[in-house]
């Protein structure tokens, strides 16, 4: 009843979230150059991008005209790898100056004391890293011998100041599924205080890589990982809001699972196209900064994001989590999106050890 | 404001955390932290000009920035009920030799100018 009654009112709260579609959250795909090489990038980012980093009075000039700042506006640093950029402090301030928070996702590699300090003076609030598991594992992910011995100072860095939210996020793979205890030790010595654990999807370089896709028995296995640790209070340890996972709902996040992609969250890519989270399929594409009023499409476009009926195809048309899953998260929806790309539901289900819990 | 209660009102039914402070997939957690922008002007007590050079510091916190040719300086931190700043010569006799400073602000509720004027040694 209880449960019930729950998963009403998520679905009318979701509901009226989609109805007020207030921009929270902006991706900035401010560089797709990248100092590592990884196995499972999905944006197939290198040391040559084929497009130059967008200048920061044009990325500027789209935030103008957001005339009134939203509640919880965060603007997000992403890449490639933001660092590579000389201007992430200049443009920080100019975001500060204009009322807006911002924050940023690093592999860490280029994350010194120095950079640190001119960060956190830039008004930067929060930060992400990315470890893929102990030393052998993340720099065979990561594609560099000298990956993880960086990344442990950024840690550090990040860890040491108490002004930065700060979390750690690990692609889990086949590589690194049986380290996640030994994981969970190393950040609570380094004074970690949350981790988000995702899987691959197979997109960009991963769609050719099995190493990096769990097997349904591994899902399973990660699911009750999270569920194990989520109940002791050392890390605040989650399941990242890649996609529905059924049973497993309540047990291995805050909230129950809402894709807020083109609802709260959008993004302005490399090429100033006007999109959601930058992994989704680019076909999805709603206009372009260099000719459009962002704020404008973000008001008046987005209709398959806020209208996601035409995800009822495939696995997901007779399926009957559909209410509460929607189709699953947005990114996995790429080529003809005739199916869903990875149905998380499904892992658990088709699991061999169906009874865990 | 309506809209923000009903909002508020209906994600609370759901019985649920956290809906407000969300994160996406591939993104950050949200920055919700108070924090205060200090900024000023560092000059020559006796002489009345701009000092370069200048290392000013928070205590306890590895932040800080030199001041420009302008001797001036601006940096976020994080908010608290007291902060101590620090201004240091640490640049030896280029561009002058001055005392250190150390300035304490108290109750804190939003950004400061600090103008500060140190003496020659």
């Amino acid at each position: 009843m209880l449960s019930t009654l729950k998963k009403y009112s998520f679905r009318k709260f979701r509901d009226s979230e989609i109805k007020n579609h207030e921009l929270n959250y902006l991706f900035w795909e401010c560089t797709t150059r990248c100092n590592l090489n990884c196995l499972h990038c999905g944006s197939d980012c290198s040391k040559d991008s084929l497009h130059n980093d967008m200048p920061v009075e044009d990325f500027l000039m789209a935030i103008d005209t957001i005339k009134k700042i939203p509640k919880n506006f965060t603007v997000v640093f992403t890449g490639g790898e933001p660092l590579l950029r000389k201007d992430i402090e200049y443009c920080g301030k100019e975001l500060r100056k204009r009322g807006f928070r911002w924050s940023m996702v690093t592999n860490g590699h280029l994350y010194d004391k120095e950079r640190h300090i001119s960060l956190l003076n830039a008004g930067m609030g929060a930060l992400t890293i990315s470890l893929d598991g102990l030393i052998e594992s993340h720099n065979w992910l990561r594609n560099n011998s000298h990956s993880f011995d960086k990344l442990m100072n950024a840690i550090e860095l990040a860890a040491s100041s108490s002004r930065l939210n700060f979390d750690i996020v690990t692609c889990v793979n086949q590589k690194n599924i049986n380290e996640l205890d030994k994981i969970r030790e190393l950040l609570i010595s380094k004074n970690v205080k949350a981790w988000r654990l995702f899987t691959i999807i197979p997109i960009g370089r991963a769609a050719s890589n099995d190493n990096l896709l769990l097997t349904d028995d591994q899902f399973l296995e990660l699911m009750e990982f999270i569920n194990q640790h989520r109940k002791t209070k050392e890390i605040d340890i989650k399941f990242s809001c890649e996609g529905y996972v059924g049973r497993y709902e309540s047990k291995v996040r805050d909230t129950s699972f809402f894709c807020r992609a083109g609802i709260n969250i959008g993004s302005i890519l490399i090429d100033g196209s006007i999109s959601a989270c930058p992994n989704i399929d680019r076909s999805f594409v709603q206009g372009n900064i260099y000719k459009d009023n962002f704020f404008k499409v973000w008001e008046n476009k987005f209709h398959p994001f806020r209208n996601r009926i035409w995800t009822k195809t495939g696995k997901c048309e007779l399926c009957d989590s559909y209410k509460d899953c929607n189709g699953n998260g947005f990114h996995n929806w790429h080529g003809e999106k005739k199916n869903v790309l990875v149905c998380h539901k499904e892992k658990i289900e088709n699991s061999i050890c169906k009874n865990v819990i | 404001m309506k809209k923000d209660w009903i909002r508020k009102a209906v994600g609370g039914l759901s019985l649920t955390s956290a809906l407000f402070i969300f994160q996406a997939c591939y993104g950050t957690p949200q920055d919700l932290a108070p924090d205060i922008l200090i900024e000023g002007q560092v000059r020559s007590l006796s002489s009345g000009l701009p000092i370069q050079g200048i290392k000013v510091s928070v205590t306890d916190n590895m932040q800080y920035q030199m001041t420009d040719n302008e001797g001036k300086f601006s940096f976020y931190t994080e908010m608290l009920t007291g902060l101590t700043i620090n201004f240091q010569d640490i640049d030896s006799l280029q561009n002058g030799h001055y005392m250190d400073k150390d300035t304490v602000l108290t109750n804190l509720s939003g950004n400061v100018y600090l103008d500060i004027a140190l003496q020659e040694k």
